[in-house]
């Protein structure tokens, strides 16, 4: 703890509940989670389906509204803002992976990649520019002008991986990044993943079910009926990562 | 979002969908073309009469006719109220038998009421012409030299009369097709499709006196009256095919040398269309058979009209028939052009259809947009102008088809011998057209842009 308060937390969550309701019975999807994220950092959160692992992300991205709770991201309140806020928001400070990589099919890679910036009204230029940038960075200098149907699925999920990176956020979401691709091209991805959080210093919260793939994450929290039930602190065990390390949650 | 990206974004999903876009277009511009072919008739029809109007001596001339005294109390009081002078002219004019005659001073009269730019008396005389067996009524039309030059008229050959002194002819283009045969009441021209008689080259024998005339024909006692050889001064030119002219059946001369000449002819006798005392003798000066008033704008036509009219003459204008023509031409156009706005109806619907489905197929892309940060307002934007997109494109296919439409119309109509109205499409239609096309796209794109707006973006997370 004492480690912990010297460093700068991303994000902080602060007693978070989602409720559904299904038919009369209410479904607690989280049932009081708290922890923090520090800059840096790569977490996995691992559960079951139906774990509530997924509505947690959700929440954090401010895809969803949270029935109580605080979600702080770089200082700012998540829950209390209004949908143009959070688009606002996302566009400014959250980059997302997602499973099924979800590019645009009309587009390049390169145009793919810029498509953050162009929300944010970059000059094409200068945005086609910083894309090349970070296509370089995945691995796929030679696929710039590919289109998402020319290329592997892991060259896609590349892709998705530089345009989180595109708007040089706060920090990046990813669902499930290797849920349809198969286990080498996972590990390939898993690996880039690991390497931008090292090497650009961001901090990357992932959203698994696979124990295996969690493992690639500095933190594991598992996740369980709506409830935090144990944070893994995978640095300890690697050799060669002379990260500093970190007592891990509160729980 | 830049708008430049924008529009390339939107162009960009148009694109992809080619073939539903075609067919969307496609309903825009029948639409389209429906509505502008439709008003561009209307237009057609509507310059074909104005042209029309503009042959039968324009909108600001307005005819006046002698009028008969009525109640010569509340016109007379009336009429001076408007002119100080009217009170002499309209007494010295009025003759005994109560008919409010149209003479010189009449003339300077009317010219004084404000507005009129200047006005001139026309005295018409029925003639009879005789060339070899046949013969044909001349209406003969004096008018002074500068009410002349407003008749609009084509010369074919020689000139208009022009000499004050000298009486000349100048032939309307149909007098000649009139010739007929007495004995048989035949007409070479409609038989046989030619004049027999060119009164430019030919001469005639000109008979002033048709009463004395047709009464020799019936009686043989009867002396026939004396003919006389008159000057053609030219012809008008004839017409071209499908078009005819308000000038044709007229033979235009020199006022005063008509006068002049039906004087010495009716020497100490009434001339035919002249009034005549109680005692039956001639007056000195010659009556008109209309005055024309020229009106310096289309504004003052009504208005003068009425002050002539309360003169206790009668008066007449194009604007009068203008106005009911006009109300009828609105209503044909509002109808043609609502049958145009059904279709374009139909294809506003066909967008919006268009739209609605391309937002459900789209749901996800929509979804990621929102994660990655695309404003709400510039989905909304991107939809919105998708659909000015096929608006316009619509619109622009369907200038293209109208103008092809018209031009076959025209020609058609051309064939069919009816070339004064034509389908006819002014720039400002065009470009209103245009735009309306462009809007009917957007207010068509509206409520799906609004709901693409308001998609969850969740839809990006869910794995089918």
């Amino acid at each position: 703890m004492a480690m912990a308060d010297t460093r700068r937390p991303v994000i902080q969550v602060k007693d978070l509940y989602k409720v559904y309701r299904v038919g009369d019975t209410r479904v607690r999807a989280l049932n009081g989670v708290d922890f923090e994220i520090y800059k840096g950092e790569f977490c996995s959160i691992v559960g079951t389906s139906g774990s509530g692992k997924s509505t947690l992300l959700n929440m954090l991205a401010g895809l969803e509204k949270p029935t109580k709770g605080e979600i702080v991201i770089a200082g700012e309140h998540i829950e209390k803002k209004n949908e143009n806020q959070l688009v606002r928001f996302r566009r400014e400070h959250i980059g997302f992976i997602f499973q099924s990589f979800n590019l645009m099919a009309t587009m390049t890679a390169l145009e793919n990649v810029a498509l953050p910036l162009t929300f944010q009204g970059v000059q094409k230029e200068r945005r086609l520019k910083k894309a090349g940038e970070l296509l370089d960075l995945v691995g796929l200098k030679k696929y710039k002008k590919h289109r998402p149907t020319q290329m592997s699925g892991g060259q896609q999920q590349r892709v998705g991986v530089a345009r989180a990176l595109v708007v040089n956020p706060e920090i990046i979401f990813a669902d499930e990044p290797t849920g349809n691709l198969d286990s080498n091209t996972s590990e390939e991805v898993m690996r880039l993943m690991q390497k931008v959080v090292r090497e650009q210093n961001q901090t990357l919260v992932m959203v698994t079910h696979d124990n295996h793939l969690a493992s690639f994450a500095d933190r594991i929290f598992h996740i369980m009926d709506g409830k935090i039930v144990q944070i893994e602190d995978n640095r300890a065990h690697r050799s060669g990562d002379n990260r500093e390390m970190s007592d891990g949650g509160r729980i | 979002m830049r708008i430049l990206d924008l529009l390339r974004m939107s162009l960009g999903s148009l694109l992809k969908r080619k073939f539903r876009t075609v067919l969307t277009v496609l309903g825009v511009m029948i639409g389209t073309a429906s509505i502008v072919v439709m008003i561009s008739l209307g237009l057609g029809i509507n310059r074909a009469q104005m042209e029309n109007i503009e042959r039968f001596g324009g909108l600001t001339t307005i005819e006046v006719w002698e009028g008969r005294k009525t109640n010569t109390r509340t016109s007379g009081v009336s009429a001076v109220s408007v002119i100080g002078s009217a009170s002499s002219s309209s007494s010295s004019s009025a003759s005994r038998d109560n008919v409010m005659r149209l003479d010189d001073e009449v003339v300077e009269t009317l010219k004084e009421i404000p507005y009129v730019e200047n006005a001139y008396p026309l005295l018409r005389f029925d003639a009879i012409a005789k060339y070899g067996i046949y013969e044909g009524d001349l209406s003969l039309v004096g008018i002074p030299q500068e009410g002349l030059a407003q008749q609009h008229i084509e010369i074919g050959e020689g000139h208009l009369p022009e000499s004050s002194d000298e009486l000349e002819f100048f032939y309307g283009n149909e007098v000649a097709l009139n010739f007929y045969n007495p004995k048989t009441y035949e007409y070479p021209y409609w038989s046989t499709g030619e004049a027999v008689v060119d009164p430019y080259k030919d001469t005639l024998f000109i008979i002033f006196d048709r009463e004395a005339y047709i009464n020799s024909q019936h009686d043989g006692k009867v002396l026939p009256p004396k003919k006389y050889i008159i000057k053609t001064a030219g012809v008008e030119k004839a017409n071209e095919e499908g078009r005819w002219s308000t000038n044709g059946y007229q033979v235009f001369c020199n006022l005063d040398a008509l006068v002049t000449t039906l004087k010495r002819i009716f020497r100490n006798k009434v001339i035919p269309g002249q009034p005549s005392t109680s005692g039956g003798k001639p007056y000195k000066k010659i009556y008109y058979s209309t005055i024309n008033v020229n009106v310096d704008d289309v504004e003052h036509v009504m208005e003068v009209q009425e002050q002539i009219k309360a003169l206790g003459y009668e008066a007449s204008s194009n604007i009068e028939w203008i106005e009911s023509t006009r109300q009828e031409m609105a209503n044909t156009q509002a109808m043609l052009g609502g049958i145009g706005a059904v279709s374009l109806l139909v294809a506003a619907i066909g967008i919006t259809n268009t739209m609605m489905m391309s937002i459900y197929e789209r749901t996800k892309e929509i979804g990621v947009m929102k994660v990655l940060g695309c404003d709400m307002r510039n989905i909304q934007a991107l939809f919105l102008i998708e659909a000015a997109y096929i608006g316009f494109l619509g619109g622009v296919a369907g200038l293209g088809l109208s103008y092809a439409i018209s031009s076959v119309v025209n020609r058609v109509l051309a064939a069919g011998g009816e070339s004064t109205v034509t389908s006819y499409i002014p720039l400002w239609l065009a470009g209103a057209a245009l735009i309306f096309a462009v809007i009917i796209g957007m207010v068509a794109g509206f409520f799906p842009s609004r709901r693409a707006m308001k998609l969850s973006p969740l839809a990006a997370i869910r794995n089918e």
